[in-house]
């Protein structure tokens, strides 16, 4: 069973600290991806797991071993890169049988084994041809052809799908899951996409200079983010941020104010300055009666399938952004009641925390 | 204005021209017109004789030995630097300490001129007291002291020796080139799926490397069938026409017996040779070009 434990994991490049005192548990056979903005130290904490980076301190234990200090091939690992690394001299088969050969497997064992990864991935007709013969996403495939087959405990994907167009990145995407599906193994994925997060994730795990900021579900990040760095980073397009005060209401409730809104949050809370977050699709365009503010459209957004509405307010300098469905007609420079969905209210302190 | 831009166009590359119709294109038209006769150098009379000095070739033992010893140089010339080269790049590229300091020091030799080698290198072979005869001796007594250049059976290959000295750094240089052009992510496939050092360099590396060893090959046949003004420094192509190659013999034929036909012809016959290797040559680079350009 390769459980992966990473025990206050730190990775310094002289004075910058890449990685900062990182504790995670990932279990036996789940799928987990490390997601935040460039240069959060994601990839270098999945380079230190794959023993490319050695550690500047901590632990790392795969299925109860440590190998903080074992060689990157002897740890059950096996990496996909960005760039796809293919050798650009060898054949489809020759890259995916590449480390069988290198451990002298016999040929034929590496022919049939090779048939088998290729079948699984359907490139059975590539098998003859050299990289620049392939497509970005074949290029891909042979890719994770060559990690499945050396039967690895561990998986470990550095943003695998970075290089491909929008319509092949989704394709892909499917591929992987289906992957995930298929195969008994732990998988690390890095991706800064986080609709490849949310889509692909069993666990989440924002990271943030150096440091987690939260691991959860993919639905728990959505609709409990512990702090505003993660609700701002999950959820496209992201939630909206108000300043706003926090004020007594009814019945010994707060009432979160901004502007000349107030609304009740149904909770207790200490009054002040807070932070106030709605998402996107939390916003209604709602009857003349029902809103709880007016906003001047800026811009309308068609995407097809809904449409994202920027509105000027008078109580945030940043546009507020809205989702709508798209057969409402809504214009630019027309101003319209908006009311705020009451079940979905996020406040957070003056340090970013969760209220 | 574009009539302008033309005709400077036209006299900027006039120019260069002119001096490559100068000092190549007529040079090469003549030898081939003095093949064909047995001019001496400096009598103005001649005759025209056909293909006589073709013929002349054709029965000339001395040519034979300067086109054996061709190839043998050629070969060598090749084989040492190249690989001597790609085994200091891969030293170096491995960052041993000191690396750039090795990489100046390595590369010096190219910077001087063939002249200089041959007399550094002379020197170091003197029978009597020069370096390599009195490290020998130190080492062995008299057993191994040698007449190292006056020998025919060692004259070629000391000369040899003393031309990878020079040329090695040159490959160097260009396979540090191409090991830089390596995606560091492929040698990172390497270490995570174990491949040894030994494996590395040899699955991975040296076949990555193809562009910068076309280039390196290249050039060293080009400066291989160039090489005589190192030959004439240390041998004169000698002893006994030992290390004789086809440009030495064409040298000594033309310049030392006043036979500037028969020495045209042996240019001549040598020009066709390069060109023929030249042209096998580019025909390999275009199949590289496809795979790696």
């Amino acid at each position: 069973m390769a459980r992966l434990v990473l025990e206050d994991v730190t990775k310094r490049f002289g004075a910058v600290i890449a990685v900062d005192a990182v504790d995670l548990q990932i279990e036996h056979g789940e799928f987990v991806v490390f997601v935040g903005p460039s240069g959060c130290g994601k990839s270098t904490m999945l380079r230190t797991i794959s023993g490319l980076e050695s550690v500047s301190a901590g632990r790392i234990l795969i299925g109860d071993r440590d190998v903080t200090h074992v060689a990157p091939s002897r740890r059950g690992v096996a990496m996909v890169f960005q760039s796809y690394a293919l050798f650009p001299h060898m054949t489809t088969a020759e890259n995916i049988g590449f480390g069988l050969r290198l451990a002298r497997v016999p040929k034929d064992e590496i022919a049939r084994r090779v048939t088998d990864v290729a079948k699984t991935l359907q490139i059975e007709a590539l098998l003859d041809r050299y990289p620049r013969q392939l497509s970005g996403g074949q290029r891909q495939r042979v890719a994770i052809g060559r990690s499945i087959i050396r039967d690895p405990e561990v998986f470990l994907f550095d943003e695998p799908l970075s290089n491909l167009d929008a319509a092949l990145r989704v394709r892909m995407r499917l591929e992987i899951a289906r992957l995930r599906d298929r195969l008994d193994a732990t998988m690390v994925y890095v991706t800064h996409d986080q609709t490849e997060a949310m889509t692909l994730a069993d666990r989440i795990v924002v990271f943030n200079q150096g440091h987690i900021e939260q691991i959860g579900a993919p639905v728990e990040l959505y609709d409990a983010p512990a702090n505003l760095f993660v609700a701002g980073f999950i959820g496209a397009p992201a939630m909206n941020f108000i300043p706003a005060e926090i004020e007594a209401g009814e019945n010994g409730k707060a009432n979160v104010r901004f502007g000349a809104v107030s609304l009740p949050i149904g909770r207790e809370a200490a009054e002040g300055k807070v932070t106030f977050g709605v998402r996107p699709e939390h916003l209604s365009v709602a009857a003349e009666s029902e809103h709880d503010f007016l906003g001047r459209v800026e811009i309308v957004e068609k995407l097809g399938a809904e449409s994202l509405v920027y509105l000027q307010t008078g109580f945030s300098k940043a546009p507020i952004t809205m989702r709508i469905p798209p057969e409402l007609s809504v214009h630019a420079g027309e101003e319209i009641p908006v009311r705020v969905g009451r079940k979905r209210l996020h406040l957070f302190d003056a340090e970013g925390r969760v209220i | 204005m574009e009539g302008d831009k033309r005709f400077w166009r036209a006299v900027l590359l006039a120019l260069p021209l002119a001096v490559f119709a100068v000092f190549v294109i007529w040079p090469l038209a003549s030898s081939f017109y003095y093949s064909f006769t047995n001019w001496n150098g400096f009598n103005p009379d001649y005759d025209y004789v056909g293909l006589d000095n073709f013929q002349k070739i054709y029965t000339d033992k001395l040519f034979y030995q300067a086109a054996i010893n061709t190839a043998l140089w050629m070969i060598a010339a090749i084989l040492l630097p190249t690989a001597l080269g790609l085994g200091l790049a891969l030293l170096i590229d491995s960052s041993v300490p000191g690396s750039a300091a090795f990489k100046s020091i390595f590369y010096l030799p190219i910077c001087l001129s063939a002249v200089v080698v041959g007399q550094i290198w002379v020197w170091i072979y003197q029978p009597d007291w020069g370096l390599l005869n009195t490290v020998l001796e130190a080492m062995s007594g008299e057993r191994l002291r040698y007449a190292w250049l006056a020998k025919p059976d060692t004259a070629l290959w000391s000369v040899i020796v003393a031309w990878s000295w020079q040329q090695t750094g040159l490959s160097m240089v260009i396979f540090l080139a191409g090991l830089t052009t390596i995606p560091e992510d492929l040698l990172e496939v390497c270490e995570i799926e174990g491949a040894t050092t030994a494996q590395r360099i040899r699955m991975v590396v040296i076949p990555l490397l193809t562009p910068a060893t076309v280039v390196v090959i290249a050039l060293s046949v080009i400066n291989s069938l160039k090489g005589f003004d190192i030959l004439y420094i240390m041998t004169g192509g000698g002893p006994f026409n030992s290390s004789d190659t086809l440009a030495m013999h064409m040298y000594n034929e033309s310049f030392k017996k006043y036979l500037m036909g028969y020495g045209s012809a042996i240019s001549v016959v040598l020009f066709l040779i390069a060109l023929t290797i030249i042209r096998v040559y580019f025909r390999q680079l275009r199949k590289v070009d496809e795979l790696y350009g």
